[in-house]
């Protein structure tokens, strides 16, 4: 199930809040479990057991690294638990890439196997490492409970598409948590954001995408527009998920991390991933970089670190060569910016802003596209190469039916409106109307953003390939 | 508004909102069809356990939950005139409205389709008519976006290429070029079709090319009592007012039969009944029917005339009458180009004229 959906908005959550409120404060863990058991299945039923199959190799491989004395022992607990899951995520995600890889070997003809990827297996497999990790490091105490380490698994906000809660972060709000009228109204607002950031933006230029992929146009405008538009509508699609992920966790009482912040107005690639997909960043932070060594070794092994982060970060995204090129390029700059960039960058405020649209830009380009000769064939055709035209009619015209969309996604991106809120509400009237407007925008937010659900196309979330 | 008043006023009002829709929803009975989009829409699954274990169910009551929502028609408007004012969008769903005509794309040029389309007219002259002495004729007939797409900047595809492709592909017939005949204002500003009642200039011009003296019929406007709502008015779901569909009226159509082959019964030439259904358009002949023959009874010459022919024909067809003893209407979207001789009696010195579209010329995948 997805958030964007009428089944989601106006049968599932009214009845889950509905319960969850209704329930007893001993209860509501159960009913947001169950509830969470409901979405998951919804659509996809048969990969429950495995879901909770990963929660018990978990919640067994917690109690015993905690109770087990023996260094040697709960090493080889932790090996054992980490090799079937990370196994799991390898099979289902990995299998048939590695096959159709080994089939491009003269004389080898493997079958691909029929596996469909389980929706947010990457998200869950990363919490349940990460839980276990930090108890067998003593960071966190095993959870004794099976039904909250079951909920902090599969709490429906945060399931499917993240953020990658850690377990630290929510361990004491599984057993005891506030239900306010201030969490659940900032619960609201950010889901409705959220949902608008989505629906009223991400899908239309999804659509704007789709239609200048219909025409037969191939001038540089038409390439630009495409690229900075794949980039916009990937940044929105996720980065609204996450707000959606993080309002729902406000309402029924949690704090989940912040995922994105503003990543596009970074002034270099090092902190463009200090701001884009943070739990993600931080996950591979704390559970592979530092463990490998991190940036303690020498310069040139600090750089192979890098290499092999980024890597993995771009196949976490799917078990395709393009994300894997993907994290591969980021590692490039990341690199050079260590060496000799990043101080460059520092002193010029404009230039390296541009200089990181243009290479994110390119990079989601990259991100977007399977082939990598469909992805040659943009970036040749951006750089204007074999005398295209520069503009054309139909380039022309989706800019200008899609130009107020675009140029709303392109201020959602900074944090503008943000800090255009906040100055009119440092005068206490205006603050005072605000605040009496903010109940009816959110409401007419809600009317055109479900009449854009009931006419418009479907558009299941991007990150849920993942 | 204090905080807390604020932070209570947001979740009574939002929550509202969701109960409601959420209330309405599960005691709304579902409509059976769309009659602005001329569709059926889904109605409740049927659960099984098959259906829910392959995620099937789940897609299913997605696609009712969305189309049975209440207030659909209206959230529909919402969601059209939001896209037009609000983000100021050009199109919706690709139809776009300029001069208080509503219009779409038909864009790009689908080479391919032109030549899947010509394919079958040369099939159809090479088995059926080369021998025949046929005199044989073509001619396209502009989509609104002819008129409309240069002049306002939206997509359009290169119709001067297309009439050329047609030319080229179709050079044993004679071409009859419309163009000049045609203007936006002979088009219903909320459908696709043109209006019967300025056609009666092109099926001179057309009748002239084909060897038949000037039309002197008089003919009576009449007009549809009921308000015409085309294919383009639900598509774009703004608030317009509808078009006024007239037919016209002359004594000769008394004196002709009309038959309707595929379902083996005689018609008339204006189907009233059909006028009252989901699109009024069909009025003339019947609508969409493969195989429809009009015989004149008090023609005065022996000609006969095969018009292959897409939904257009059906409202200039029966301009042609007082020229032919006998005209035989062919859709080929409804009756495989291989079996007409099974249906068709080709004969000599028939008039041959292949009246089609750019809307269908560029989607000729409908072609059998």
């Amino acid at each position: 199930m997805v958030f964007s959906s009428i089944t989601f908005l106006f049968y599932f959550l009214p009845i889950v809040i509905i319960l969850y409120y209704l329930a007893p404060s001993k209860l509501k863990n159960t009913v947001l479990f169950f509830v969470s058991l409901c979405f998951y299945a919804w659509g996809e039923p048969k990969y429950i057991l495995l879901m909770i199959f990963s929660i018990i190799i978990g919640y067994v491989s917690g109690i015993l690294t905690e109770k087990l004395q023996n260094k040697i022992y709960r090493k080889l607990v932790l090996f054992i638990s980490l090799f079937i899951i990370i196994g799991l995520l390898g099979y289902f995600k990995y299998t048939n890439f590695f096959l159709e890889n080994l089939n491009r070997i003269d004389g080898v003809s493997l079958k691909l196997l029929n596996i469909t990827l389980p929706i947010g297996i990457s998200f869950y497999t990363f919490q349940i490492i990460s839980y276990e990790i930090d108890v067998y490091r003593g960071k966190v105490f095993a959870q004794k409970n099976p039904l909250s380490l079951a909920l902090y698994v599969t709490m429906f906000p945060q399931l499917i598409a993240g953020p990658i809660v850690r377990y630290a972060d929510i361990a004491t709000q599984l057993e005891e948590r506030t239900h306010d009228f201030q969490h659940i109204a900032y619960g609201i607002r950010r889901f409705i954001l959220g949902l608008g950031k989505k629906v009223l933006l991400a899908d239309v230029l999804a659509e704007f995408c789709e239609n200048l992929k219909v025409t037969q146009d191939g001038s540089v405008l038409y390439f630009w527009l495409y690229a900075i538009n794949i980039s916009l509508y990937i940044y929105l699609d996720f980065s609204g998920y996450s707000d959606m992920a993080i309002g729902l966790g406000s309402i029924f009482g949690f704090h989940f991390p912040e995922n994105f912040y503003y990543p596009f107005c970074s002034k270099s690639i090092t902190e463009f991933w200090r701001r884009w997909h943070i739990s993600l960043g931080s996950w591979f932070r704390d559970y592979v970089y530092i463990p490998m060594g991190g940036n303690r070794v020498g310069r040139i092994r600090g750089f192979f670190h890098i290499f092999i982060v980024w890597m993995l970060t771009g196949f976490w995204h799917g078990a395709n060569w393009n994300f894997i090129v993907w994290g591969l390029y980021f590692s490039l700059f990341l690199i050079v910016e260590k060496i000799w960039l990043g101080k460059q960058l520092a002193k010029h405020k404009y230039l390296s802003r541009i200089y990181v649209l243009f290479i994110l830009v390119v990079s989601f380009v990259i991100f977007n596209e399977t082939s990598m000769g469909q992805i040659l064939a943009i970036l040749k055709g951006m750089s204007g190469c074999d005398g295209i035209p520069l503009i054309s009619q139909e380039s022309l015209y989706f800019l200008k039916s899609y130009g107020i969309t675009f140029l709303i996604s392109l201020i959602a991106a900074t944090p503008l409106t943000k800090l255009f809120i906040e100055k009119l509400r440092r005068n206490s009237k205006l603050d005072k109307a605000i605040n009496a407007l903010e109940p009816f925008l959110l409401l007419g937010f809600l009317f055109v953003i479900t009449a854009y659900l009931v006419a418009g196309t479907f558009h299941p979330f991007l990150y849920f390939r993942f | 508004m204090s905080l807390q008043k604020k932070n209570i006023v947001v979740t009574i009002i939002t929550g509202s909102f969701f109960l409601f829709f959420f209330l309405m929803s599960i005691q709304k009975k579902p409509d059976a069809f769309s009659y602005t989009e001329r569709r059926k829409l889904s109605q409740r699954p049927t659960i099984s356990v098959e259906n829910v274990l392959s995620g099937k169910y789940a897609k299913d009551i997605e696609t009712y939950a969305t189309e049975q929502f209440p207030f659909r028609e209206q959230f529909r408007k919402i969601h059209a005139l939001s896209n037009r004012h609000m983000f100021q969008k050009k199109d919706n769903n690709g139809v776009y409205m300029e001069e208080d005509f509503l219009c779409d794309f038909n864009y790009p040029l689908n080479k391919e389709s032109i030549l899947y389309a010509t394919d079958k007219f040369r099939f159809i002259y090479e088995n059926y008519l080369k021998e025949k002495n046929s005199k044989l004729y073509i001619s396209c007939i502009p989509d609104k976006n002819y008129f409309l797409g240069k002049k306002y900047g939206y997509p359009s595809l290169n119709y001067d290429q297309l009439f050329q492709m047609v030319k080229k592909e179709t050079a044993y017939m004679e071409y009859i070029d419309i163009i000049d005949w045609l203007e936006l204002s002979d088009y219903y500003k909320t459908d696709t079709h043109w209006k019967q009642e300025c056609l009666i200039d092109v099926a001179q011009r057309i009748g002239l090319a084909m060897g038949n003296n000037t039309l002197h019929t008089e003919y009576k406007e009449a007009l549809l009592e009921k308000p015409f709502y085309g294919v383009y008015y639900g598509q774009a779901s703004l608030p317009l007012p509808a078009d006024e569909l007239k037919y016209l009226n002359t004594k000769l159509f008394s004196n002709c039969s009309v038959y309707d082959h595929e379902n083996k019964k005689e018609i008339e030439i204006y189907d009233f009944e059909k006028a009252n259904g989901l699109d009024p358009y069909e009025i003339f002949l019947s609508g969409p029917i493969s195989l429809i023959t009009i015989e004149n009874k008090h023609a005065t010459t022996d000609k006969e005339l095969l018009l292959f022919r897409d939904s257009f024909g059906s409202s200039i067809a029966p301009l042609f009458v007082e020229s032919y003893k006998k005209i035989t209407l062919i859709d080929i979207r409804y009756i495989p180009s291989s079996y007409l001789d099974k249906f068709v009696t080709f004969q000599e010195n028939q008039d041959v004229l292949f009246l089609y579209s750019t809307l269908v010329l560029n989607h000729s995948e409908t072609l059998k």
